[in-house]
């Protein structure tokens, strides 16, 4: 075979033919690009990916969901002594502080997805209950019966006004 | 690619239209966001009122660069994600002029002569010699002289009116193709590459043939 | 590490013998001229079709009320999904150029004649059906054009003899082109291209039993053949290279000249496109279906006109191999029937005219008239070149090909 004959300069050979696979195979590496990029969210799903809601009309007590990104968010209004037994409690089996889970205390936003196999809890008297495999969380989200493993996410968001939230921005 | 856009914009700046004659003069469409910029607002002006972009969302403005409080200005309290809607609704379109003003998206791109079409459309209306509106590109239209060529009187407010168009049509071509500028700045660097891809590949055929006898 | 590994697959799978036999020992003739890099060009384009098509149906939607949006949202929205679409677009003209130069290769040096005629078969079928893909794509996006070409085309099945109108109807799976239409139409746009992938490996089990002929037309000697890799893959990639750079002008820079304007107006059943027009691929043979004033005529003659390249094998008669290699009528008449397909194509573009029709007629009736005189044109001019005197390598061809006839035909 003429693999075994030197024709030529077989190191410049081996060079030519190494470095055009090097830049062949970066060209066919980048061409990969746009074909995993279209695979992310477009521009139109990215540009839904928040969602404002206004805070009037809640009183202490009341709890709404809303839809972020698809998923229910609970916005939870919460009592001088909901706060209160909140501040005092560590949490359950994933311990946090209830201040670092609230930009103010009146107002708890979680994602309401129990974080053990993805169900929506129930709002249950203090707290809420998943009666998909019963694990139970307080009113900061955090969980005190499991199966669930960790607290109710906290989403990013920010106070617009005094009674305007916007979900998905910090 | 700014001297192309120089470039371009210096072509379009001295072009002159005889746009009342019915043969496409085909213009060079600056391509600036400077030009785009003016378009819509001279579109938000004259056209906005019966047409309709609702391909065109305002969130797509911010992304071409015009300023956030102009654009909040355009949108009211509508979201960014909204297109741009026309102002007039279809049963009155209807009555007024039988027709519903098409939807401009993709008008750039939609006619024979694409933006050169759009240029000749806007400036090619005429008074007939009964009095009436005519258009010499498109003499079936229901749409009245929105900048007003066939009203001008002297050569300075023809030059306006013809600055207008061009920014119109500068728009709507963005408009019909807003990834143009990433699109041709990708050709550069992919024919680049292959152009040198393509020399190493040959010299490696070379080389593999020099084996034969 | 890696000869353990495959050494334990060759155990179990023909890996090493399939890759020496088919590849890296693959006797190729050595005089194949760069006219023979179009078969692997088809296959990339096929790839780049199928890998562009299945991104682009993850956006895209096969309603009525929702495609011509959807492919805006690819447009706009969808990162690079400008890119894919264009890709996409631009890849079906290409995938059409570079088959109908794959095909004139074969008919100008004669591959089409025995023993490779199955080739050339199985070829045809891949043609039908890649015809049948873009057809159907093109309906996809649903613009005036995607429509109003189909509603025509589909019209054309009204000219099956008695059940010509259920035809139709069963067709469009509604009386007119609509949603039904247009959900079965991305159907079948998807699964084809996969019934393309077996036909090609098909056609290459053939090729790989006959091997390639090449531009003399006559079997090389073994010790003239090269095997193919690395040889002609190198050659093949670099074919590559210089079509890329084509493709990619095209796709990058001038994406729109392949689009119709009309196609970027949303299907509106109640109003027609003053000019209807195919996609550049399908015009001689739109040009040829409306030269037959008659409407089951012209139909007929538009079938005809692309199954006629069938009949090659048979209709060549002469003796004398590699096609218009040592032929000179047949080089004439070859590059004759090119500027044919060209006339025939502007006619099927441009607005009929009056002239426009008689042309279209004439080119049409020029076409046909080029498989007709085949016989016996072939035939006088293999007794002319006798007369005139042959290469040596020639005269002993015929001459043992004579012989293998008589001793088939002794037994």
């Amino acid at each position: 075979m003429a693999e075994n004959e030197a024709l030529g300069n077989p190191k410049r050979r081996d060079f030519l033919i190494k470095a055009t696979a090097a830049v062949g195979g970066a060209g066919v590496a980048a061409a990969c690009i746009p074909f995993v990029a279209s695979m992310n969210p477009s521009s139109d799903v990215m540009a839904r990916a928040t969602t404002e809601f206004d805070l009037t009309g809640m009183n202490p007590g009341d709890m709404r969901t809303i839809p972020w990104q698809g998923k229910p968010v609970f916005i939870l209004r919460r009592s001088p002594e909901q706060i209160a037994a909140m501040a005092a409690s560590g949490g359950g089996h994933d311990p946090q502080p209830d201040s670092k889970r609230a930009q103010k205390p009146e107002w708890l936003v979680v994602v309401g997805v129990c974080t053990h196999m993805g169900c929506v809890p129930n709002k249950e008297g203090p707290g809420w209950t998943c009666h998909c495999h019963g694990s139970q969380y307080d009113d900061s989200g955090r969980v005190v019966r499991g199966p669930a493993p960790k607290n109710l996410e906290v989403p990013p968001y920010r106070f617009v006004s005094s009674d305007k939230i916007i979900i998905g921005e910090a | 690619m700014k001297k192309l856009i120089a470039l371009l914009a210096l072509c379009s700046a001295f072009s002159t239209a005889w746009a009342t004659e019915t043969k496409l003069e085909k213009i060079q469409v600056d391509t600036s966001v400077a030009a785009v910029e003016r378009g819509i607002d001279t579109l938000m002006g004259n056209c906005h009122n019966c047409h309709t972009l609702k391909y065109v969302k305002y969130r797509n403005l911010l992304a071409l660069g015009i300023k956030k409080d102009k654009v909040d200005a355009w949108r009211g309290d509508q979201p960014l994600d909204a297109p741009l809607t026309g102002l007039l609704p279809d049963t009155a379109a209807m009555q007024s002029f039988g027709k519903i003003p098409p939807d401009l998206s993709l008008m750039a791109s939609a006619r024979e002569g694409g933006p050169s079409y759009v240029y000749a459309y806007l400036l090619g209306y005429y008074i007939t010699p009964e009095g009436m509106p005519g258009n010499h590109i498109f003499p079936e239209t229901k749409m009245p002289d929105a900048l007003g060529i066939s009203a001008a009187t002297d050569a300075a407010q023809r030059a306006e009116i013809q600055s207008k168009a061009r920014d119109i049509v500068s728009f709507l071509a963005w408009a019909a193709d807003p990834h143009q500028t990433e699109r041709q700045q990708l050709g550069y660097y992919v024919i680049g590459y292959l152009l040198v891809l393509t020399l190493m590949l040959y010299f490696v055929k070379k080389q593999i043939w020099s084996r034969l006898e | 590490m890696a000869k353990r590994i495959i050494d334990w697959i060759d155990h179990r799978f023909p890996l090493t013998s399939f890759v020496k036999h088919e590849l890296t020992g693959y006797p190729t003739p050595r005089n194949l001229s760069y006219w023979w890099n179009f078969g692997f060009l088809a296959g990339f384009v096929l790839v780049l079709q199928v890998a562009t098509g299945i991104f682009l149906a993850m956006h895209y939607k096969a309603d009525v009320t929702l495609s011509f949006d959807s492919i805006q949202h690819i447009m706009r929205d969808v990162n690079y999904g400008w890119l894919l679409r264009y890709m996409h677009s631009t890849g079906a003209s290409a995938f059409f150029l570079v088959i109908y130069i794959h095909m004139a290769r074969t008919l100008y040096y004669g591959s089409y004649r025995a023993p490779r005629e199955l080739m050339w078969w199985t070829g045809q079928g891949l043609l039908l059906l890649l015809m049948a893909t873009a057809f159907m794509g093109y309906l996809l996006p649903w613009g005036q054009m995607s429509f109003w070409g189909a509603t025509v085309i589909t019209n054309l099945f009204r000219a099956t003899p008695f059940i010509g109108d259920q035809v139709v109807v069963w067709l469009r799976g509604d009386y007119t082109v609509g949603d039904a239409t247009l959900t079965r139409f991305f159907a079948l746009h998807y699964l084809f291209p996969f019934l393309i992938i077996g036909a090609v490996l098909i056609h290459l089990v053939a090729l790989h039993t006959v091997r390639s002929s090449n531009p003399s037309g006559i079997d090389l000697k073994a010790k003239d053949n090269i095997p193919f890799h690395p040889y002609f893959t190198a050659k093949d990639f670099y074919g590559l290279g210089v079509f890329l750079i084509v493709y990619f002008t095209f796709v990058l820079f001038f994406p729109g000249s392949l689009i119709e304007p009309a196609n970027n107006i949303p299907a509106n059943p109640m109003q027609t496109p003053t000019h209807i027009v195919p996609e550049w691929y399908f015009l001689p043979f739109y040009a040829i279906l409306r030269a037959v004033p008659n409407m089951v005529g012209g139909v007929v003659a538009m079938g005809l006109s692309v199954m006629m390249f069938a009949f090659m094998p048979f209709l060549d008669r002469s003796r004398i191999p590699g096609g218009a290699h040592f032929r000179p009528i047949f080089r004439v008449q070859f590059y004759l029937f090119l500027l044919d397909m060209l006339v025939l194509g502007y006619v099927g573009y441009i607005p009929p005219t009056s002239e426009s029709i008689v042309i279209g007629q004439i080119a049409t009736l020029c076409y046909f008239g080029s498989f007709f005189v085949l016989p016996f044109i072939s035939k006088a001019e293999e007794r002319w070149l006798i007369k005139r005197g042959l290469p040596p390598e020639v005269q002993a061809l015929i001459a043992s090909e004579a012989e293998e006839k008589s001793r088939r035909t002794k037994r």
